[in-house]
C-alpha cells in the first residue's frame, strides 16, 4: 500500500524507484511464473497426450500381435488341408501317368503294338500260341515315300521281302497282318516242337529231326498201352507257313508185327490226332492214357 | 586204323593249342568221358598226341571220325579261313521249302561222289540252324587230299552259304552245283563280300547287327544326345566348336547306328574311271582310257575305324557313301566305273 502511494505521489523517493523496480520485478516474476506454469502446463498436457497416444499405439500393436498370432495358428491349422489338396493332385497325375505307361506296355499283349520313333514307327509283333506268350519280333519303319524298313529282327527264313514287295507300299495293314500270321504260325510250330523235345522226350525213341522253320518234323516214338508197347515213326509236313497244324501227316509202323488190326487202329488214330491237335497236346493225351491205364491196373 | 588217318589226327592234335585241347576233344565226341579223364593234358603235345592216337586205335577211328575232328577244329578256328558269301535263288512261285537235313546230306554227297569218284564229304550240324560241310577233293585216279579241304557253312531255308576259298578252282562249279541241287535252288551267285570273320558275315547278310529297337517295354533308356561326349564337366570351360562336334556325332550315329559294327578286315575299291583334274596339261589328264586303280582299306575292325574317322577329326562328316554303305549293301568289294 505504501509503495503504491509513494508511486502516485511523485515517485522520486528512493523507496519509490526501488520499490517501483521491485514492483516490476515482482510483476515480471509473476508473469514469468505464470508463463512457466503455462509452459509446464502445456508441457504437462502435451506429455499427457503423448502418453495417451503411445498407450493407444501400444494397445493397438498388442492387439495386432495377438491377432496375427491367432491368424498364424489358424492358418497353420488351415494350411494342412490346402497342402494335401496340392499333394493329392500331384499323386493323381503321377498315377494317371503310370496308368498310361502301363497301358502302353500292356498293348504288347494284343500281339501288335508300336512306338513312335524319330524317323517313323517301331512295330512290335508279339507272338503267342494257346495263351502262352512267345517271342517278340520288331520291324522299324521309316516314314518316307516310299515307306521302307530300316532294320528288323525277323528271322531270315520268314519271307519278309516277299511280303514287303507285295503289301508294304500299298496296304500297310495287310503287310503287318500277313507278317503276324507267318510269325505266329512259326512261333506256334516252334513251341510245339520244343515242348515235344523237353516235356515228352520220354516218348521219343530217337532224335527229333526238325528244321529252322519247324515245318518238317520226323521222329520215332513209342506208346505203352496195357501190356503192349506200340512204336511208330511219324513225319509231319507243314506246307502252309501260316498254319500251326500240319498239312500232311504220315505215321508208319516200323517192324514186323505191323499187320495186326490193333496196330492199324492205333496208327490211324494217331495219324488223325497229329492232323487235328497240336503236337504236344497229342503226347499229353498219350501220357494221360498211360496214367488211366496205370490207375486201372492198380485198382 | 589207317596210317594216313593216324597221321592226320596226330597233326591235328599238334595244331590245337593246349588250352583248347580238352574242349575240342570233348566236342569231337569220339573218345568217351572216361578216356578223356585219363589223358594228361599237361604233358608235351607230342606225348599227348601219341596217347590220343593209341585210344583212337583201340576204337578203330575211321576217315569220317578224322574228318569230324577237322570240322570241330575249324569251327573253333574259323578265322583261319577266308570265307566267301554266296546267295542262292529259287524260281518265283516255288513250293514251300520243306528242308530235310538227311535228304540234303544224302543228295549233296551223291552228287559229288557221282562226279568225282574220290571225294570225302562230312557233315556236322551246328545248333539247329547251320550245317558245316567238309569236302576233301581227289581226282579219278588219286585219293582225296585231306590237308586242303573246302568248308561250306550252309543255313538251311535261307539263300545263303559261306564257302572257304577252294585251292582247286576246277572243283568250284561242281561244288556249286551240288549245293544248288541239294538245297533245291536254281541259281547260285557269289556276293562281293569276303572276310575271315564268319560271324560278322552272317550278321551282315542276315541283317542281325542292329538289334536295338525302341519299345514301351524296354527298361534301358535310349542314350541319345551327348553319348560319349564328356563335355561341360567344368562350367568354366566352354568348347568353342561344341556345335560342330555335336553335329558330327549326330551324323555319325545316323549313318552307323548306335550298335556295335560287324567286324571286317578290308574293303577294296577297284576304280576304272577317267582321271579328273583341275590342272590341265598334267601327265594323267586328258587320257581317253580310264585310270585303273585299286584302293584297299585294311583294319583289324574296319567298320569301327570308319565310324571313328569323323569324330576323330580325320575326315569330314558325312563320310562318302561308298564307305558307309558296306554293311547295308552287303559288299566290301566295289567296282567303280564312270557313269
Amino acid at each position: 500500500m505504501e509503495s503504491a502511494n509513494t508511486l502516485r505521489q511523485g515517485g522520486e523517493c528512493k523507496g519509490g524507484v526501488l520499490a517501483y523496480l521491485e514492483r516490476l520485478e515482482a510483476q515480471m516474476n509473476r508473469s514469468s511464473r505464470k508463463s512457466e506454469e503455462l509452459t509446464v502446463h502445456t508441457k504437462e498436457s502435451s506429455q499427457r497426450t503423448k502418453i495417451h497416444e503411445l498407450r493407444r499405439q501400444r494397445d493397438k500393436l498388442r492387439a495386432e500381435v495377438k491377432r496375427r498370432q491367432a491368424r498364424i495358428k489358424a492358418s497353420l491349422d488351415n494350411e494342412d488341408p490346402n497342402r494335401t489338396v496340392e499333394l493329392s493332385e500331384q499323386e493323381d497325375l503321377a498315377r494317371q501317368w503310370g496308368n498310361v505307361k502301363d497301358i502302353l506296355q500292356a498293348y504288347r499283349f494284343t500281339g501288335l503294338s508300336g512306338k513312335l520313333t524319330s524317323r517313323g514307327v517301331c512295330v512290335c509283333i508279339s507272338t503267342a500260341f494257346e495263351g502262352n506268350l512267345l517271342d517278340s519280333y520288331f520291324v522299324d519303319l521309316v516314314m518316307e515315300k516310299p515307306l521302307r524298313i530300316h532294320h528288323h529282327s525277323i528271322p531270315v527264313f520268314i519271307p519278309l521281302e516277299r511280303i514287303a514287295t507285295e503289301y508294304l507300299q500299298t496296304d500297310i495293314q495287310r503287310f503287318l497282318f500277313s507278317l503276324c500270321e507267318y510269325l505266329n504260325a512259326y512261333s506256334g510250330r516252334k513251341y510245339q516242337t520244343d515242348q515235344l523235345e523237353t516235356d515228352f522226350s520220354a516218348f521219343l525213341t530217337g532224335p527229333l529231326q526238325r528244321n529252322a522253320l519247324c515245318n518238317l518234323l520226323s521222329f520215332t516214338y513209342k506208346v505203352d498201352q496195357g501190356h503192349q508197347t506200340f512204336s511208330f515213326s511219324a513225319t509231319l509236313l507243314y506246307e502252309d507257313l501260316t498254319a500251326a497244324l500240319p498239312t500232311g501227316v504220315t505215321v508208319m509202323c516200323p517192324g514186323a508185327e505191323t499187320s495186326s488190326a490193333r496196330w492199324e487202329e492205333h496208327r490211324a488214330s494217331h495219324e488223325m490226332l497229329f492232323r487235328t491237335k497240336p503236337l504236344h497236346q497229342v503226347f499229353a493225351s498219350f501220357s494221360k492214357q498211360v496214367e488211366i491205364l496205370d490207375l486201372s491196373l492198380v485198382s | 586204323m589207317d596210317e594216313n588217318v593216324a597221321e592226320f589226327i596226330r597233326r591235328s592234335i599238334l595244331k590245337i593249342p593246349l588250352c583248347e585241347m580238352k574242349t575240342i576233344l570233348k566236342a569231337w565226341n569220339f573218345l568217351s568221358e572216361d578216356q578223356l579223364q585219363t589223358i594228361n593234358f599237361r604233358q608235351r603235345k607230342e606225348f599227348l598226341a601219341q596217347e590220343v592216337i593209341l585210344m583212337c586205335e583201340e576204337k578203330c577211328a575211321r576217315l569220317d571220325d578224322m574228318a569230324l575232328l577237322d570240322i570241330v577244329y575249324t569251327q573253333v578256328h574259323r578265322h583261319r579261313k577266308l570265307w566267301n558269301v554266296f546267295e542262292m535263288s529259287k524260281e518265283p512261285g516255288e513250293d514251300v521249302d520243306l528242308f530235310d537235313m538227311k535228304w540234303f546230306q544224302c543228295s549233296f554227297k551223291k552228287i559229288l561222289q557221282r562226279a568225282l569218284r574220290n571225294v570225302t564229304v562230312s557233315f556236322r550240324v551246328d545248333g539247329k540252324n547251320a550245317v558245316w560241310i567238309r569236302i576233301a577233293w581227289g581226282t579219278q585216279y588219286s585219293q582225296p587230299n585231306q590237308y586242303k579241304p573246302t568248308f561250306v557253312v550252309y543255313y538251311p531255308q535261307t539263300p545263303y552259304a559261306f564257302i572257304s576259298s577252294c585251292h582247286l578252282k576246277s572243283n568250284v562249279p561242281l561244288l556249286h552245283q551240288a549245293l544248288k541241287v541239294a538245297s533245291k535252288h536254281h541259281q547260285i551267285v557269289q556276293m562281293d563280300l569276303r572276310s575271315r570273320h564268319l560271324d560278322s558275315l552272317k550278321a551282315i547278310v542276315f541283317r542281325e547287327y542292329d538289334q536295338t529297337f525302341e519299345s514301351h517295354n524296354s527298361t534301358v533308356p535310349l542314350q541319345e544326345g551327348n553319348l560319349g561326349l564328356d563335355m561341360n564337366l567344368d562350367s568354366n570351360i566352354i568348347h568353342e566348336n561344341l556345335e560342330e562336334k555335336e553335329r558330327i556325332h549326330r551324323v555319325t550315329q545316323e549313318t552307323f547306328g548306335a550298335h556295335p559294327q560287324p567286324q571286317l578286315e578290308f574293303a577294296q575299291y577297284k576304280l576304272e574311271t577317267k582321271f579328273k583334274s583341275g590342272i590341265s596339261g598334267g601327265i594323267l589328264a586328258d587320257r581317253k582310257e580310264p585310270l585303273r586303280c585299286l584302293i584297299k582299306f585294311s583294319s583289324p575292325h574296319l567298320l569301327e575305324a570308319l565310324k571313328s574317322l569323323a569324330p576323330a577329326g580325320i575326315a569330314d562328316a558325312p563320310l562318302s557313301p561308298l564307305l558307309t554303305c558296306i554293311a547295308n549293301k552287303k559288299m566290301n568289294y566295289f567296282k567303280i566305273r564312270d557313269k
